[in-house]
């Protein structure tokens, strides 16, 4: 027995020799760059080993023996990223001094990886609109906030992100909108309605980039956009917004359509109370609008709430809506001559073609959901969801109408190893019913009914591997049309991310979808002078996406970050004129036909100097957009992006500017009714000024102040320059 | 001093670089005569192009034919998807007889003209339709020149020489 436990003494301490052998120490002081010691952490990258230094700012990290990379951090200061080499049973002595940082708090995202992360750890380019954005913005609109990201760019109300949609006139979207992580597409049209929710609703917006469907299925085509809306606070809050405004007058005389200058107004308010364990907002909204060209009023109206319980830790029940009416004028396209009395001009940009005078819409549009967060360990989490979105809408002139709903459900799981996050696995199942009812969905002017089902399992897993972390995972679709058209697709998607003393860089290839919606497949209407037909045969829309991108602090004042993209699209669904024997004129129908490359390059950097009343930021992007099938340019899809920005802070008052410049789009769709039309680049001033004491603030907002005349789509003028002021309590 | 001078030099010249760039949409008059031309029977196969000229004197001779405004640089080809299509011709001011939609045929050389242009419709009279409109193109300039294109009624341009063909 004694011979025993010698023997197992004498085997411990070999083992434990053994590992000595293979590890070594790093030693040293953290102190600010005056040499005050700072308890700061400092802890392998890696994941696992780390310290806290003491109260003179001394440390002593055991480490692997070999290359190491080390990360320092204390908050407040820059977090600095070291590479070290050290041989096992050695020791280093390295010294940090930190440089103070404004804020060296990193954002954390929920959308990339369908679950809480670092923004530096997402495999994809994500852009995000902070609340701070949104206030000094004071923008009134949801499209208006994420028009503001980078790499974003509106085409009369259709997103792109990196040019992924281009512009089909509301008939599908490549962008899946998000309320809450909660699908918000169209079940008929696949399009987005930007005023779901109110903007008093949205804390932030994430806008994630590239193709997404391997987590979210269709329509995550070319990304993703996910409103997160407010947290309600414990206590009674409340907020007023009152809006009010002018259009300038068109700058010239020849171009005046109203003897009177148009404005526009609007109020709304928001209520919230919370305990610890129950707690409730909601907003009541409306605005008005005179329009800043002929025929273009508008009124809505609009609510939502959103209700949270919290019956014990770990668990969250919680369930939203909105709803919104919105009645509008349709302006359908600028008039030319011939269309209207133009005034001897080529184009009158401010009136209306004569045969669209009366059109008008009545929409209105909601949604709710309900979902269940469970965190039983710091291993295990797991949301279930359920979703239902309904639109229906009425046009005037021409006279049609649809009622469509989309049903959804989710479950999901994240699991994570020993509750880190060097080994997370997320996994989850997804379904959903879409149906409209439509008098454009008929054949020649019946009502028809039709019907998609989607559903979808996805897995995703998250792996340490040294100091990079690997993604790997897919989702298989499968779509049902009208009960019988089926199709699967599978998208894969494969990511990395790696820390380095020169930044973070970050790679991913994975492929996106799009099914064709209901209303592509099945739409019977009039266009731009054009019957549009049906064709209930296509197929979905794929594309690879590739991206490499790298984000990189700069020291305590800014952030660099960029990405090369590169993606490659097959049998995109576009409007095709068609010759349908015996018509001699030809009709527009949605097809399966280009074959698209589109490449390019996103870049943004940011520049918040620690303890300065200035920031600033720059984003350019440049697509390479090619129609391989024609060898031409993709329609829609303008070269070049930039947007500067800059903020100056004094005390209450705070003043700053926004510069928004887009190239002429070189080729649109329809060329041969349009080809002739002008066409220029964007250029796009926007300035404001706020201030703010206690719970009042002022802010004065003055968009297109060049009052630059110009458009994005055929015939659709562009907002002209809108003063406005926006005044807020909040209790 | 000199340099907050400098900053606030530079910072003057971005707005006013800022400022200047406005190069948007500007308003734009009909550059002479405007109208909307609608179409008529089916496009022959044979087509090359279809153009809006327009004559200060009616083109009685093979001479006069090639007298059109605009000069040929500024020629505008109609889009012919058979919607109604907008023109514009670019023409000094005066007086003209004849605004005629001319048909070319593929193969058109200034050699076989008699044989490859036709006249496919023109600006009629409005109180006697029977007859060519005249335009006069002053300030304000005309824009609703507007007329038919009828692909089954074309004439070759020797019908209204005199003596015309036979």
């Amino acid at each position: 027995m004694k011979r025993l436990i010698i023997l197992t003494v004498l085997a411990a301490g070999l083992c434990r020799t053994a590992g000595a052998q293979d590890t070594a120490v790093i030693y040293g002081t953290l102190a600010d760059t005056i040499g005050q010691p700072l308890r700061g952490t400092v802890r392998v990258d890696s994941g696992g080993r780390g310290v806290v230094a003491d109260g003179r700012g001394h440390y002593r990290l055991g480490v692997p023996a070999g290359r190491v990379i080390l990360r320092v951090a204390h908050i407040g200061f820059r977090t600095l990223v070291d590479t070290v080499t050290v041989a096992a049973g050695d020791s280093l002595e390295r010294d940090y001094r930190l440089p103070a940082a404004a804020v060296e708090l990193q954002p954390t995202i929920v959308t990339a990886a369908k679950r809480s992360q670092l923004l530096d750890r997402a495999v994809t380019s994500v852009a995000l609109v902070s609340d701070t954005d949104l206030a000094h913005r004071a923008v009134a609109t949801v499209d208006e906030a994420v028009n503001r990201a980078p790499g974003v760019l509106f085409l009369n109300g259709q997103v792109n992100i990196r040019g992924s949609s281009g512009f089909v006139e509301g008939l599908g979207s490549r962008v899946l909108l998000l309320v809450d992580g909660v699908p918000a597409n169209q079940g008929d049209r696949g399009g987005i309605d930007w005023d779901m929710v109110p903007l008093a609703q949205v804390q932030r917006v994430e806008v994630v980039k590239g193709a997404g469907s391997s987590l979210y299925g269709s329509s995550a085509f070319g990304g993703v956009v996910n409103l997160i809306t407010h947290d309600i606070p414990v206590g009674s809050h409340a907020r007023v917004r009152a809006t009010g405004g002018a259009y300038a007058n068109p700058p010239a005389d020849a171009w005046r359509f109203r003897d009177y200058t148009g404005g526009l107004g609007g109020l709304d308010v928001t209520g919230s109370y919370g305990t610890q364990a129950l707690r409730g907002s909601l907003t009541l909204g409306g605005r008005h609008s005179d329009g800043y060209r002929e025929q273009d009023r508008s009124d809505q109206w609009e609510t939502a709430g959103k209700a949270e319980w919290l019956p014990q830790p770990g668990t969250r029940v919680s369930a939203s809506g909105a709803w919104t009416s919105h009645q509008y004028e349709v302006f359908p396209t600028w008039c030319v001559p011939g269309a209207c009395d133009t005034r001897g001009q080529a184009f009158q940009p401010f009136m209306i073609d004569r045969s669209g005078r009366g059109s008008y819409t009545r929409s209105d549009h909601g949604y709710i959901a309900a979902t269940l967060d469970r965190t039983p360990s710091a291993r295990f989490a797991w949301q279930a969801r359920g979703s239902w979105l309904r639109t229906h809408f009425t046009d005037f002139n021409p006279d049609d109408w649809s009622v469509s709903n989309r049903l959804g459900a989710e479950l999901r799981g994240v699991v994570r190893r020993s509750g880190g996050d060097d080994r997370v696995v997320t996994l989850g199942v997804e379904g959903a019913h879409s149906d409209v009812t439509s008098d454009i969905f008929g054949d020649r002017g019946q009502v028809g009914d039709h019907s998609q089902v989607e559903l979808g399992a996805y897995g995703e897993a998250e792996q340490l591997v040294g100091p990079a972390r690997l993604t790997a995972g897919t989702r298989l679709d499968y779509f049902s049309v009208d009960g019988a058209k089926q199709t699967a697709v599978l998208s894969p998607r494969i990511g990395a991310v790696l820390p380095t003393g020169a930044g973070t860089w970050r790679a991913s290839a994975g492929r996106g979808f799009r099914a064709p919606t209901l209303a592509e497949r099945f739409v019977t209407t009039r266009a731009f002078g054009f019957d549009v037909i049906d064709n209930p045969d296509l197929d979905p829309e794929t594309a690879w996406s590739f991206e490499v991108g790298n984000a990189l602090p700069l020291a305590s004042w800014g952030r660099l970050d960029a990405a090369l993209f590169w993606t490659e699209a097959r049998r995109l669904l576009e409007p095709t004129f068609v010759l349908v024997p015996p018509d001699t004129v030809p009709k527009i129908q949605i097809r399966n036909v280009s074959r698209a490359r589109l490449r390019g390059l996103d870049a943004s950097l940011t520049i918040t100097p620690f303890a300065s009343p200035v920031s600033a930021s720059v984003a350019y992007t440049f697509v390479d957009a090619r129609d391989l099938a024609t060898d031409s340019l993709l329609a829609f899809r303008p070269k070049h992006l930039l947007t500067l920005a800059a903020d100056y802070r004094w005390r209450a008052v705070s003043v700053g500017a926004d510069f928004r410049y887009t190239s002429r789009i070189d080729r649109i769709e329809l060329e041969p009714v349009f080809g002739h039309d002008p066409r220029v680049a964007a250029r796009v001033l926007d300035l404001r000024a706020g201030w703010q004491r206690r719970s009042l603030s002022a802010r004065l907002l003055v968009t297109n102040a060049l009052n630059y005349i110009y458009n994005l789509v055929p015939r659709t003028l562009e907002p002209v320059r809108t003063a406005s002021v926006v005044l807020t309590w909040t209790y | 001093m000199i340099a907050g001078m400098r900053n606030r030099v530079a910072y003057a010249a971005l707005v006013t670089a800022a400022l200047a760039c406005n190069e948007g949409l500007q308003p734009d008059t009909c550059p002479g005569i405007c109208g909307t031309v609608t179409f008529r029977g089916a496009l022959p196969d044979s087509t090359q192009a279809v153009y809006v000229v327009a004559y200060h004197t009616f083109p009685h001779s093979r001479d006069s034919l090639f007298t059109f405004q605009p000069s040929v640089g500024l020629l505008r080809a109609l889009p012919l998807d058979g919607v109604p299509a907008f023109y514009a011709l670019p023409v000094n001011t005066g007086r003209y007889e004849w605004v005629v939609a001319v048909w070319v045929k593929q193969g058109f050389n200034l050699s076989n003209a008699d044989s490859t242009l036709r006249e496919a419709g023109y600006y009629r009279d409005p109180a006697n339709p029977a007859q060519p409109g005249v335009v006069n193109v002053s300030a304000p300039q005309p824009d609703s020149i507007d007329f038919v294109i009828d692909f089954g009624q074309m004439h070759r341009p020797c019908t209204y020489y005199a003596p015309p063909c036979p």
